[in-house]
């Protein structure tokens, strides 16, 4: 890239530190111009900045949410997310590359749905209609939702030409049939908490995706224009 | 063998206990749990007796959880026996085995086979559990939780919220403990957990404590005559949330579906005349009742539709509907809340199915908001709701009549004032306003319109006692006219009494004595007093009957005086009866005294000012004080308690400056006062008095002198111009150097006093004639001559006495002695001017001629006496000691310094360190006396002054 810039610049005759301070700030530009322009080029609109926003933004609130629950369920529920509970969905991103993490995100958000829907109607049983949990668990779904629907989009945007992904069916992390109070509590916390995990984790790998994809796009395309 | 021998024998013996009894053991033992609510139900068959013994133990650890004996009947138509039995513990936590034998008084069966009730720890079901889940007791309850921990783990401990509780173990993976729960839970219950051996959580439970329902207040009523709506209190709080916990109402067996958190509402659309309501929880129900006839509970709906079908300046009807139709027939009562910018009022009407009221006085041209709301007249019960408003406006009216009153500004000006009218009395917007002036001596009329923002109208003297009528003028019409006689006369303001009235926190508070021509009333009007054009007037009308009012106005200021007058009306005129002076509020004056001024009387200070003007007074001048102003202090000189006092008098002042502070006051306090310096001047007449008495007597004096001197002549003359003896010439006294012929001057004489001692406090000499020494006893009458210049200088000289002729040396030495000490004094009276003793010093150059003639010797002018001014004093006045034993007159005298050569005076007068001796005439040659005489002229004269020479 920067015996691109040079050539670009032949017959400046300065000082050599000069000239390659100059080459930096032109690669730094030319870079976040490209970059801004593959990324505005896609058609669906929104791209990976939006989906890490809202992210972090639902990260942010998973963080809130979790303290709210653990407040409401009473005396000695601070332990009760440390119990181990089967059929919650792992926080762990998987995949090697891009498309397979990016698929691993969006089956994680599909998958930690049910079960947000499922603490939502198990809390709704539990505290006054008037609570903030319940308002808090609503909205976790939505958003968590919305955030699916774009990391679809990103995946078919970056990878038109793999498969969409089929929406997950009942596995081994499906929501468990009936439970009693005591372990609804249980499985709320664990739940909230993963889920709280797995946000972090989906804000890492965006950013990492971010720079991956979106460099490599816009390599392939400079290449492109190269030659 | 023996043992079998006693084997054989317990057989048989039982046997035959058996036998005997005839009892036989319960069959078919049956067991059925009902986990939730932890009871246990045993049932048997084949027992014809009526009493049974049950034991039951945990199975794993043959502990014995119950053992008793019951009375059971068979049931007639299985014939089965049926015990029931509530475990305290729950029925999962161990395995439970029962058997029952059947009892006959002391007759017993055989123990029935053992059932077992399988708990849930056994080694099939390894995970860890907590018994009861979910389970929803009141306050106050016993309740035993077990836990079950996992296979292969270890118990731990047992927590309730955060309490570590005592456990008990029930067998080898359960354990037990119980607690008497004494709060209510929060909506999602209260944990129970149980940790294993390294303190982990491994499983819990939660229960819910709350109460029973509880509520009250049913009352069920009717809106529409036909359904029934029932309502009550939901009472205390059961802590109880959730589906399956929280309360559930029914009414009449009918389910409230609506009747969830504070909305208490139940109803049917059918009128039943009773009704019970059924509050229903888990841990139970409460019932209440209700009993009433539909006529007796009506509580209408709020009327709808609300219209003002007429409106008009007074009144106006309102109408609405009802949205059912059984209200036609029913008796109603109803309130109307009408509500205006200025009131607000609640009228009640009745009526059959009442659909339309009529609201009487309203104010014209006025905004009204009203509403309804209706109840049942009949056994009455409750109001029905308010209805939505109504806003409607009232037609226009014609006004009032204004209110009008006649202010005299000066003898040939006035005004016709009238107070604006307000809202409710203008009854629309007021268009203008009409002046009729009647003359009752013309028997003429003018008429004037003025605008509605004019509320005045200027008379003049012709105008004097006609008749005003002011009427004012609205879209609506004209209103009736207001009518009052300007006086012909102005009040006599001088013989009218003014006293001061005091604020009372709401108004001025006036009163006077009753008149009798005041048929119709009184009238006060008052105004600023400090205003002197335009100024605005406002009054009040005091009914005849009244002798007293309290004058309030939104207008009063504090600080400003007021004034206000009572008139009495009649038909013809107004007279004035008593005016009054008064202030909202006294404030300090805002300025000090004008124009104060100091004025010096001698040793007094008169001080005047002029009065503070009124409007700067802000209050009742009370009187001033006087300060005498020193840096910042003040020192109060006189405090004048009258106001109409401006001066004041300070007396017995010293010659000096001083400042003084007039500050006048009110009852709030001082002002800032007017501060005037002055400074004393001494007292002319005195200086002049004592400058005049003075003079005479220095006058007197001098006469006194003159005419002492006048008759001591003779004396004066002897003292002061002895008789000098003329030299005698001893022998041939001819020497080459011409020796002056001239006779010194008959009445100069050289007095040389030498004090035969050093005296330093001795400051006058001695004046000692050179032969007669009878001077010496005069010494007092030559030293107050002030002709006689004197020099106070020392001789020192050893052994010289004034009864001594005085000799050249001593002359000399003195001379000397004079020039390097101050310490001598010399008196020289009557010196003769001679050339000599103006020119320097010059000792004769043959002195050693006379060196051994020790007689008096007259002093030779020496011819170059003037030619060596270079020489030193020293050495021309260091003449050999002994030389000259004789009289030698001093040449001259010179100044210290050689240097110096001052003019005459100076060297005459000014050194005080300056040695001169008695000048004698001695005669000198004409060239040099010629040359000498100029610079010796000045001198001459001093002397001739000095000796009383012409």
């Amino acid at each position: 890239m920067s015996g691109h810039v040079k050539n670009m610049c032949p017959q400046l005759s300065i000082s050599q530190a000069a000239r390659t301070l100059l080459s930096l700030l032109l690669v730094a530009a030319i870079d976040s111009v490209s970059a801004g322009v593959v990324c505005r080029k896609q058609p669906c609109g929104s791209s990976l900045q939006r989906s890490l926003k809202l992210t972090k933004l639902i990260h942010k609130e998973s963080v809130d949410l979790l303290k709210t629950y653990k407040v409401s369920q009473g005396d000695m529920s601070e332990l009760f997310c440390q119990m181990s509970i089967n059929n919650v969905p792992d926080p762990n991103i998987s995949g090697l590359d891009p498309s397979e993490r990016m698929l691993s995100i969006y089956s994680h958000c599909k998958a930690f749905l049910p079960h947000l829907k499922r603490v939502t109607e198990q809390q709704t049983d539990l505290q006054p209609p008037s609570s903030a949990l319940l308002s808090k668990l609503s909205t976790a779904q939505n958003r968590t939702n919305g955030l699916a629907n774009q990391i679809n989009c990103i995946y078919q945007t970056f990878f038109p030409n793999l498969p969409i992904p089929p929406e997950p069916v009942d596995g081994p992390t499906s929501v468990p049939p009936s439970q009693n109070v005591f372990q609804q509590k249980v499985y709320g916390c664990v739940v909230l908490k993963r889920f709280k995990e797995f946000l972090s984790r989906v804000t890492r790998e965006l950013r990492t995706l971010k720079s991956q994809v979106c460099t490599r796009r816009t390599s392939f395309a400079d290449t492109n224009a190269l030659f | 063998m023996l043992s079998w021998f006693f084997c054989i024998l317990l057989l048989g013996l039982r046997v035959t206990e058996s036998q005997a009894s005839g009892l036989a053991p319960p069959q078919q033992v049956r067991l059925d749990a009902d986990k939730a609510a932890q009871k246990l139900s045993v049932t048997w068959e084949d027992g014809h007796a009526s009493t049974f013994d049950v034991e039951i133990l945990r199975t794993e650890l043959m502990e014995i959880v119950l053992n008793e004996t019951v009375g059971v009947t068979a049931d007639q138509s299985t014939g089965k026996h049926q015990w029931n039995w509530t475990s305290p513990v729950p029925l999962e936590c161990t395995s439970l085995s029962v058997k029952v034998r059947s009892r006959d008084g002391q007759d017993v069966s055989e123990w029935s086979s053992q059932q077992i009730l399988p708990g849930l720890d056994l080694p099939d079901n390894a995970v860890a559990q907590m018994y009861p889940e979910g389970k929803t007791v009141p306050v106050g309850s016993d309740m035993t939780f077990c836990c079950i921990v996992e296979e292969g783990q270890q118990f731990g401990n047992l927590w309730y919220k955060t309490l570590q509780m005592n456990e008990t173990m029930l067998s080898r993976r359960t354990y037990a403990t119980t607690m008497t729960i004494r709060e209510p839970s929060n909506p999602s219950g209260t944990n129970v957990v149980c940790s294993n051996e390294k303190n982990i959580m491994v499983t819990g439970a939660v229960v819910f404590v709350g109460y029973p329902p509880l509520p009250s207040d049913l009352v069920c009523e009717t809106h529409d005559l036909i359904s029934v709506d029932c309502q009550w209190t939901k009472g205390r709080n059961t802590y109880l949330f959730g589906k399956t916990r929280q309360t559930y109402y029914t009414l009449n067996g009918r389910n409230c579906t609506k009747a969830k958190n504070s909305n208490m509402h139940c109803g049917w659309e059918q009128w039943e005349g009773n009704w019970t309501l059924v509050a229903r929880n888990p841990l139970g129900q409460f019932r209440l009742t209700d009993a009433a006839q539909l006529g007796h509970r009506v509580r209408p709906v709020a009327p709808v539709n609300l219209t003002t079908p007429e409106v008009y300046s007074w009144n106006a009807s309102v109408g609405w509907h009802w949205n059912y139709n059984g209200y036609e027939r029913l008796s109603l009562i109803c309130q109307v809340q009408r509500t205006s910018h200025w009131n607000s009022s609640t009228q009640t009407y009745t009526g059959h199915g009442l659909t339309t009221v009529v609201l009487k006085d309203l104010q014209p041209d006025e905004e009204y908001s009203v509403k309804v709301r209706c109840g049942s007249q009949k056994n009455f019960w409750k109001w029905g709701e308010w209805s939505l408003p109504l806003s409607f406006q009232t037609k226009m009216d014609r006004p009032k009549a204004p209110d009008i009153w006649v202010w005299m500004d000066s003898d040939n000006l006035g005004r016709v004032l009238w107070k604006p009218l307000t809202k409710r009395e203008s009854h629309g917007q007021v268009s203008g306003y009409e002046v009729t002036l009647w003359s009752p001596e013309e028997n003429g009329q003018q008429t004037f319109t003025l605008p509605q923002s004019m509320y005045s109208h200027p008379i003049n003297m012709t105008d004097r006692g006609s008749k005003v009528t002011v009427t004012a003028r609205n879209p609506a019409g004209v209103s009736l006219p207001a009518n009052i006689v300007i006086p012909r006369h102005l009040p006599d303001t001088e013989d009218t009494t003014i006293s001061k009235v005091a604020f009372n926190g709401s108004g001025f508070p006036l009163s006077w004595v009753a008149q009798t021509n005041a048929s119709c009333g009184y009238v006060v009007d008052w105004y600023n007093t400090s205003c002197t054009q335009d100024c605005s007037v406002e009054w009040t009308k005091v009914a005849a009957d009244n002798t007293n009012t309290v004058v309030q106005s939104s207008n009063f200021f504090a600080g400003v005086r007021y004034t206000f007058s009572l008139y009495a009306c009649s038909s013809e005129s107004t007279v004035l009866l008593e005016r009054w002076h008064g202030y909202m509020q006294e404030l300090v004056p805002s300025q000090a005294v004008p124009r104060l001024s100091p004025n010096q009387e001698g040793s007094d200070v008169q001080l005047t000012w002029d009065q503070i003007p009124l409007e700067h007074q802000r209050g009742f001048i009370l009187g001033y004080t006087v300060y005498l102003t020193n840096a910042s202090h003040l020192t109060l000189l006189a405090n004048i308690t009258d106001p109409q006092l401006t001066n004041h008098t300070v007396r017995q002042l010293v010659l000096g400056s001083y400042k003084f502070t007039v500050k006048a006051y009110t009852a709030a306090g001082e002002d800032g006062g007017a501060t005037v310096s002055i400074s004393l001047d001494p007292y002319t007449y005195w200086l002049i008095l004592e400058l005049l008495v003075a003079l005479g007597a220095m006058t007197c004096v001098l006469i006194l002198i003159t005419i002492a001197c006048y008759r001591k002549r003779k004396w004066v003359k002897k003292a002061f111009y002895p008789e000098i003896p003329e030299p005698k010439l001893p022998g041939d006294w001819g020497i080459t150097q011409g020796t002056l012929d001239v006779k010194p001057s008959p009445h100069s004489m050289v007095h040389i006093v030498e004090d035969p001692v050093w005296d330093s406090s001795k400051e006058a000499l001695v004046s000692v004639p050179e032969e007669d020494e009878e001077g010496t006893g005069d010494e007092a009458a030559d030293t107050d001559e002030p002709a006689v210049l004197r020099y106070y200088n020392q001789v020192v000289e050893e052994g010289s006495s004034s009864r001594g002729r005085p000799h050249a040396s001593d002359s000399s030495a003195s001379s000397t002695g004079s020039m390097d000490s101050g310490h001598t004094d010399v008196t020289y009276t009557g010196i003769q001017t001679s050339a000599c003793s103006l020119a320097h010093f010059q000792p004769q150059p043959d002195a050693s001629q006379c060196a051994g003639d020790g007689g008096y010797r007259p002093q030779m002018q020496s011819a170059s006496c003037p030619e060596d001014p270079q020489a030193g004093p020293e050495e021309h006045l260091q003449p050999p000691v002994g030389s000259f034993g004789g009289y030698q007159p001093q040449c001259s005298w010179k100044q210290d310094s050689p240097e110096a050569d001052g003019g005459l005076d100076q060297a005459y007068l000014g050194s005080p360190t300056s040695v001169t001796s008695s000048q004698f005439l001695l005669p000198h040659d004409t060239s040099s006396e010629e040359g000498k005489e100029h610079p010796s002229s000045a001198s001459t004269w001093f002397h001739n002054l000095l000796t009383g020479k012409p």
